[in-house]
């Protein structure tokens, strides 16, 4: 057995798979984890916020910008994940498989950091496709296992430091020696041939070099010529190079405007749907065709026992307002788009809403997550917000929330609440 | 060629004494990471129904499974049969095919499941709006032949400097 994993990792030996390239591609993969947390925290605190937190309207496209970067860097963390499993895979055949409690706890939050890791990516991956083939629900998930990945990561980081200090930068290359494999602790036991515990023809596979199935596998691997170690290096670096300003470079126009054209493999495209802005959710999926087309819709503002409701004709007698905001989804796309509607200070205002007060926005959807949401008064007190009732010049679209809808600066998709049915104060 | 005894990569002479300051910080790093591993795990059942729990767990799974026994032997062994193919070739040219297999390999991971949610009809239009297919044709057509011109070009270079005597030789 002992010989077995010694010549596993003998053979994946490849002067890529060295602790430099682990530092390497592991300070790029930490960085692009780190900027997926933290813009996925931000996301997740604008929608579920705590009691205190108040959030900036400014810059408008923040959101768009925070959860874009969210999207290009998990998209990113495909080719740099992959390749850094690549560089330190031959560690999976240490022998002795555990060496001690400590070693075995490490061993295993590698391996939920690994499984995790690509289980994050996978399924974020997916729920920008609107695809579910996973048997959970994808938000719990998704926000459960960032904490665990970015644990195991601080984990991995105190595991490995004296190692990622020694290598941080270059070092000279060390030689003929270089074909091992990462991060060997050797305490000095070569295999021995004579060793007794090698346990050759227990399953069946000769580990000679001179019989059998494997030893003849072997021997051709052993014939094959390697690449020289620097044009190997580089190759490596080269094609990972590439293969994240593939993935990154032809996806991102899907909210990064001046890629726009090179977006090919972007699960969204600018300028498509109604108006010329995408949907994230049709209005048959929210089955509000008939309530939002009904004649008899009114919208309703409420504040302490104040109630007015206003017509969309009502609505369209008030002052109307023009702001250029982009639609920002969770999902990573985004779209600019000019509204025109009422400002949602001047509808708090005509009910006598002081200026701390937070609003519910209500939604004609019957079921959904988002039917209704939460509004802070930063929102609520911003000249961006409004009640819009026009995009793009013509009559807001059913699928973008005829009558009306909100748009507010900074915020996710999710929650410029479409189809209003009603906009309340939340009592403090 | 005998199999290389892997050999411990950092010698007693590079590994840096651990000083007081960096087992601090190992201390301190491990602590907070137990911590997000902790308060990730009260999420998930916090969150998450138990019955799904399960279903987290063999994706999870599955994921290592995939990627350890399947993705990284098929990797070894293209890398293997690569070389073999190109005995005759530089190393320069090598790493250009394989780089290219690489490349087109990693964007069908992220487009081959596009193709595959679109064809489940999509429900809302501007979602997957794109000819994914074709697109990923595309690309596959592009990076070979830019893996082609880049080969050819370092072809001619070792052609020349194999027939151009060295300036030690003259």
């Amino acid at each position: 057995m002992r010989r077995l994993m010694y010549e596993a990792r003998a053979q994946l030996a490849s002067p890529v798979r060295n602790p430099r390239m682990a530092t390497v591609v592991g300070r790029l993969l930490g960085v692009a984890f780190l900027l997926c947390f933290g813009t996925g925290l931000y996301s997740h605190f604008l929608q579920e916020p705590l009691p205190w937190m108040r959030f900036a309207t400014r810059p408008s496209g923040l959101y768009q910008v925070t959860q874009g970067i969210h999207i290009v860097a998990g998209i990113a963390c495909f080719p740099l994940l992959l390749a850094k499993l690549y560089v330190v895979f031959p560690q999976l055949f240490q022998y002795p498989p555990v060496k001690s409690v400590g070693n075995l706890l490490e061993r295993a939050s590698i391996a939920l950091f690994v499984g995790a890791s690509l289980v994050e990516v996978t399924i974020g991956l997916l729920n920008t496709y609107q695809w579910y083939p996973f048997p959970f629900s994808f938000r719990q998930v998704h926000f459960a296992l960032a904490f665990v990945i970015v644990g195991s990561l601080l984990v991995h980081i105190g595991v490995k430091l004296p190692l990622i200090t020694a290598h941080w930068r270059t070092t000279p290359t060390p030689g003929p020696d270089e074909r091992h494999p990462v991060d060997t602790e050797q305490d000095g036991t070569a295999p021995d041939d004579s060793d007794a515990t090698i346990e050759a023809a227990a399953d069946g596979a000769g580990l000679s070099r001179t019989g059998g199935v494997t030893g003849r596998v072997l021997s051709y691997i052993d014939a094959t010529p390697a690449v020289p170690p620097r044009v190997s290096r580089r190759g490596f670096l080269a094609t990972l190079g590439l293969s994240v300003a593939a993935v990154v470079g032809l996806t991102a126009g899907q909210t990064f405007a001046p890629l726009d054209a090179l977006n090919v493999f972007g699960p969204r495209k600018k300028g498509t749907g109604q108006q010329g802005v995408p949907v994230n959710r049709t209005s048959a999926q929210a089955q509000v065709g008939t309530t939002a087309l009904a004649a008899s819709w009114v919208l309703t503002v409420a504040y302490r026992g104040v109630e007015q409701s206003f017509s969309r004709d009502d609505l369209l007698r008030l002052p109307q307002t023009d702001v250029d905001l982009p639609i920002a989804c969770v999902e990573g796309w985004s779209q600019m788009a000019s509204w025109r509607g009422v400002r949602m200070r001047d509808l708090a205002d005509l009910v006598g809403a002081a200026d701390d007060t937070a609003f519910r926005l209500v939604s004609l959807e019957q079921r959904g997550s988002f039917k209704q949401t939460e509004m802070g008064s930063e929102y609520v007190r911003d000249p961006l917000t409004l009640v819009a009732l026009e995009l793009n010049g013509e009559t807001l679209d059913l699928e973008h929330g005829y009558p009306a809808r909100m748009i507010a600066p900074g915020r996710p998709g999710v929650l410029q609440t479409k189809w209003l049915s009603r906009i309340e104060a939340i009592d403090a | 060629m005998t199999p290389d005894i892997p050999t411990s990569p950092h010698a007693p002479t590079t590994e840096p004494a651990e000083t007081g300051r960096m087992r601090t910080a190992r201390v301190v790093l491990i602590a907070i990471g137990v911590l997000g591993l902790a308060w990730g795990a009260y999420v998930m059942f916090d969150t998450v129904s138990l019955r799904r729990l399960p279903g987290v767990a063999l994706w999870i799974g599955a994921a290592i499974v995939l990627h350890d026994a399947v993705i990284s032997p098929l990797i070894f062994g293209l890398g293997v049969l690569t070389r073999r193919a190109g005995h005759r070739l530089t190393g320069g040219i090598i790493v250009t095919v394989q780089a290219a297999i690489v490349l087109g390999s990693v964007m069908s991971l992220i487009v081959v499941p596009a193709i595959v949610a679109q064809s489940y009809a999509p429900k809302n239009p501007t979602v997957l709006p794109l000819d994914y297919a074709l697109n990923l044709g595309g690309f596959w057509l592009a990076v070979m032949l830019g893996s082609v011109l880049v080969s050819v070009g370092l072809y001619a270079r070792s052609r020349r400097a194999n027939h151009r005597p060295s300036l030690r030789q003259s």
